[in-house]
């Protein structure tokens, strides 16, 4: 089964449209203006699901779906502001514990009603829904189990974070169909069969960034002797102008370099300032001159950015067998979204859709936290999945060693 | 798109004023002293329109120079179309096109791995000017180039422009 990006784009913006669906029936019930801030369609290990959410509490509703798609979806938010929402609802309404749950409920059903209907008034298929169950979870748990898969199978996700305006309170919508539901659907909708890429090889892709950033992993212990495991690796689909959108204001600091081959892009290794102190603090033969983040830490940043950026290169250039050269680092210290911002800018002026390869590492011994991001040229990505032969990830797996 | 005209308003003359986010490729437009928001402009640059005589005001977040190369109708994503629908929908909402003046704040170089030639955010800033210029619009205040993020809020009630940097101060235009 193929999919292309005439396919992901539709579902994207279907998924996109059904969350904007389920905040016009929140708007409309409970008078709170909000806005679906971004969504998007990514295939990775059923095991990372809603690793985004680790060590926060979610409460919400969850519900089964089938028909022309079958899967499991949630809508959840923050389990602090549950008595904001529901008052919103219902005046009053919080001070008894099972009328804030049944208000929960309410306004799930509400907005997931809404979700559902418009996947299947664009696919013109029933789908139908179980009543909501209301959960209270934490972290990634609040996900649901979705298909029966094995922890590395594949899935397919589709998320939106919708913003309420002016309130520091976002409702998430996680939607899981089956893969082979899902994966039908997608080839259903293939219009441009010369561009077409083999699922498969999607997945195959998400292998190898798993496997680079477990080569960046191993080059951040040798050098600074902090051990830190790749945690999670996945290929999200998203419009050019949305890539920016999936990061915050919070500050980085990090390395950004341009590489070329098949595919070029750009590749991103960033550290939220805490993490960066601590990283640059374990390469620095002695103690800093000052406190926070000083051009030594700058400069110890830069080099990790260096090695961790040609681990994972190599890790992709090995598999794909092609030679994929990069620029020196640059180092970046500045909002997320204004460092991401010049290089989607930068392939924007080729293509309107882009994938983003991410990857993120961390260790529960110090704090810690890193994450890579690639973002190749569209095109050309497309042709490096044409010339992969997928038999080379079996290689993959069976002699990791040999090949990173 | 929504168009934020006071009538749905229930508030009273002390309430927040609204806060609506813009996002990247977006526009809005308040005839009801709204604050408007966009954040995390890089080579991006936010246009800020605001009437003087009825208080009218607009901001919109675009990202690359010129639509016509790109066969697609997303007009705010781009600094020439953008900034004209910027421009349009402000007169819709009963600006004055001749008290109209324009802030703009962005288009940094940061990141730039285009060789030779001008870089992208110096080519939005420049596509903007242009706009505005053919509009006759004046520029009577601007934050652009460097190597630096950016954040921006367009206060209605007063045409202030706030920008926010990472590790800069705070400035108004």
């Amino acid at each position: 089964m193929k999919v292309d990006v005439q396919s992901l784009d539709t579902f994207n913006q279907l998924a996109h449209e059904g969350a904007e669906a389920a905040t016009r029936s929140l708007t409309q019930m409970t008078g709170i203006e909000a806005t679906v801030d971004v969504t998007r369609i990514s295939l990775l290990d059923r095991e990372d699901v809603g690793e985004e959410l680790r060590g926060t509490a979610f409460a919400g509703v969850q519900f089964g779906f089938e028909g022309a798609l079958a899967g499991e979806t949630v809508l959840v938010f923050e389990e602090k502001r549950v008595g904001d929402i529901v008052e919103a609802l219902m005046p009053g309404g919080c001070a008894d514990e099972s009328m804030a749950q049944s208000g929960v409920e309410e306004i799930g059903n509400i907005m997931m009603s809404g979700f559902i209907d418009g996947w299947a008034e664009h696919l013109n298929a029933t789908i139908d829904h179980t009543p909501p169950t209301y959960i209270e979870r934490e972290g990634a748990a609040v996900v649901p189990d979705g298909p029966e898969t094995g922890a590395r199978d594949q899935v397919f996700v589709f998320r939106s974070e919708i913003e309420w305006a002016g309130e520091d309170v976002n409702f998430y919508i996680y939607m899981l169909p089956g893969y082979g539901s899902m994966a039908e659907l997608l080839a259903e909708h293939v219009d441009t069969a010369g561009d077409a890429i083999p699922i498969e090889k999607l997945a195959v892709f998400n292998q190898m960034t798993r496997e680079g950033a477990a080569k960046a992993a191993e080059n951040v212990q040798m050098m600074s002797g902090i051990e830190t495991e790749a945690e999670v690796a996945q290929l999200s689909f998203v419009p050019i102008e949305d890539v920016p959108r999936q990061f915050g204001e919070d500050t980085y600091v990090g390395t950004v370099v341009e590489f070329t081959g098949t595919p070029s892009g750009f590749l991103l290794v960033l550290f939220d300032e805490a993490s960066a102190v601590t990283v640059a603090e374990a390469l620095l033969p002695v103690e800093p001159d000052s406190d926070g983040l000083t051009e030594q830490h700058e400069s110890a940043v830069t080099e990790l950015g260096n090695i961790m950026t040609s681990g994972f290169v190599d890790g992709w250039a090995n598999v794909l067998q092609q030679s994929v050269d990069h620029t020196p680092p640059r180092l970046v210290h500045d909002m997320g979204q204004a460092i991401i911002d010049p290089l989607a800018a930068q392939l924007g002026r080729h293509q309107r859709h882009a994938f983003i390869i991410d990857a993120r590492m961390q260790t529960d011994e110090v704090d810690f936290e890193s994450e890579i991001h690639a973002l190749p040229n569209e095109q050309e990505l497309r042709a490096a999945l044409d010339e992969l032969v997928v038999d080379r990830a079996d290689q993959l797996e069976a002699d990791a060693e040999q090949i990173f | 798109m929504k168009v934020y005209d006071g009538s749905q308003s229930d508030d009273g003359p002390e309430a927040e004023p609204e806060r609506v986010k813009v996002g990247i490729a977006e526009y809005e437009v308040t005839a009801d002293d709204a604050e408007l928001t966009t954040s995390g402009l890089g080579s991006c640059v936010g246009v800020a329109l605001y009437d003087t005589e009825t208080g009218a005001a607009g901001l919109v977040h675009v990202m690359l120079p010129v639509a016509e190369e790109m066969d697609e109708g997303k007009a705010a994503k781009f600094a020439d179309s953008g900034t004209q629908l910027l421009i349009d929908e402000l007169h819709a909402i009963g600006a004055n096109p001749r008290t109209v003046q324009a802030k703009i704040a962005g288009g940094s170089d940061m990141l730039d791995f285009s060789e030779g030639g001008s870089g992208i955010g110096d080519r939005n800033v420049e596509q903007v000017r242009a706009t505005l210029a053919e509009n006759d619009i004046p520029i009577v205040d601007e934050d652009v180039g460097g190597d630096h993020g950016r954040s921006l809020r367009l206060e209605a009630a007063s045409g202030d422009l706030v920008v926010k940097s990472a590790n800069r101060e705070k400035r108004t235009l």
